[in-house]
């Protein structure tokens, strides 16, 4: 019969591994949030706010 | 005057007489001499003169608190290992601007490249002041004793031929302050081969002073020994570089601001938000790295006394909580919360080259090291007259004024 072999992740280096995997995500995040304008703040808000105070 | 007119040997006299007056006018100091500044640096700087030339004439011993145990202080901690990762901006804005071509940032090239010249020069120089045989320095120049199992044979020849590549660099500047418009176009060619050497010397020579400290695995504290110490000192040098920019673009800003064209002022903060970009995505690589080796080295327990705390304060006070501000500040376009994160990040690089270097160094050991006073004052010494020679220099050249060739710069 089969035994479980339960897998110690200190040895296994899968918290490294998940460190890395987070790393990768988050890091795309943190780039995506960089580049991207605050939504309230980006030019496209800012005229259709201004267009809604003064309609011509 | 132009450089053909010197040569041309009728006129060598009078241009030579020239050439000495005008080297003497702009010796002159300008502007007031009794400023808040000046009335705190001169003093320093002569006190700290007076307690070199007692270091040179009496040794190491009469004026610093090192020993045998302790070989290395604050001058090596601070002025060389510190100071030389805060001089990292000039290799990364030459990259930005000369080889990804982010013509942007050109206007602080100039001053950058200053900044990490001068730095080098004092910091890298302030190397001497800790030589107990400084007149040995030369050695593994001239092959007296190359020593190339050293870290510090690659050390030496990088400083040495970094601050040429950066005088190098630099030069065309000088150039056209004299007004020798040809040595300018010669040197100009010069400067992209330049830039390309200082940016592999720089990679090689930020992570080599980390080396240095590979050798010291039982006197470091395991929460700051890693085998990666090198790497980690190249990227963190890249956040300290940036940041550093960030504050010493801000103090020019303010105290030369009749030397900037009034065009730029605006695109000054664009560059600011730019440089914060860099400085967030630096320093966030930089924290995953010193959280992988913490996972790896398996150093969980190490977190529970004084050492444990004090590595947090400076990975998590230092490191995560500017490189959050920095892509809140970059987000939300907040000037004042970028100063404040390019402040953290200083501090913290300054903390962790110090924890290495000095705090964390010989950490069991009974005999604790302090800087004495006369370190101190030689360390304020050093910072003072850089600053000092920097200001000459800003006031004379085409640093931050628009250059007369700005047109022709490729």
């Amino acid at each position: 019969m089969e035994t479980y072999h339960y897998v110690n992740i200190f040895e296994t280096k899968g918290l490294e591994y998940l460190l890395l995997i987070c790393f990768l995500v988050l890091f795309v995040l943190l780039i995506r949030y960089l580049e991207r304008p605050k939504p309230e703040e980006s030019s496209e808000n800012r005229a259709s706010r201004v267009t809604r105070r003064h309609p011509c | 005057m132009d450089s053909t007119a010197a040569v041309s040997g009728g006129h060598l006299g009078r241009e030579l007489r020239g050439f000495g007056r005008f080297l003497l006018r702009e010796l002159k100091p300008r502007g007031k001499l009794i400023t808040p500044f000046n009335v705190i640096s001169l003093p320093i700087i002569v006190l700290g003169i007076a307690i070199l030339i007692v270091r040179f004439v009496r040794g190491l011993g009469s004026v610093t608190n090192l020993s045998q145990e302790v070989p290395w202080g604050l001058w090596i901690g601070f002025d060389v290992v510190t100071g030389v990762a805060l001089a990292g901006g000039a290799y990364v804005i030459t990259f930005v601007v000369y080889v990804m071509r982010l013509e942007k940032y050109r206007p602080i090239v100039r001053v950058t490249i200053l900044n990490g010249l001068l730095a080098y020069v004092f910091y890298a120089g302030a190397l001497v002041f800790d030589l107990g045989r400084p007149w040995n320095i030369i050695n593994p120049i001239i092959g007296n004793s190359f020593g190339y199992n050293s870290v510090l044979f690659l050390v030496a020849w990088h400083f040495l031929l970094y601050m040429i590549a950066e005088f190098v660099e630099f030069s065309p500047v000088v150039a056209e302050w004299l007004g020798w418009k040809r040595v300018r176009r010669l040197l100009r060619s010069l400067t992209l081969g330049a830039v390309i050497f200082g940016i592999t010397l720089s990679t090689l020579h930020q992570s080599g002073l980390g080396a240095l400290f590979l050798m010291a695995k039982a006197k470091i504290h395991p929460l700051w020994y890693t085998e990666f110490i090198p790497i980690l000192f190249f990227v963190s040098s890249i956040a300290a570089g940036l940041s550093m920019i960030i504050i010493e673009g801000t103090i020019s800003h303010r105290v030369f601001k009749d030397q900037i064209d009034p065009r730029r002022h605006g695109t000054f903060e664009e560059l600011v938000f730019g440089l914060a970009k860099g400085a967030a995505i630096s320093l966030f690589v930089y924290y995953f790295f010193k959280a992988l080796i913490f996972i790896h080295e398996q150093h969980w327990l190490l977190l529970g006394d004084a050492w444990g705390v004090w590595y947090l304060i400076e990975v998590v006070g230092f490191v995560l909580t500017p490189c959050v501000l920095f892509a809140y500040a970059v987000r939300n376009r907040r000037l004042g919360v970028v100063r404040v994160a390019a402040l953290l990040t200083v501090t913290g690089i300054v903390l962790n080259r110090l924890n290495i270097s000095i705090i964390a160094f010989n950490w069991r050991s009974e005999t604790h090291y302090y800087p004495s006073w006369m370190e101190i004052v030689v360390t304020l010494m050093v910072v003072f007259a850089e600053i000092w020679v920097f200001r000459w220099v800003v006031n004379r050249m085409p640093v931050l004024r628009p250059s007369a060739h700005a047109g022709q710069e490729t």
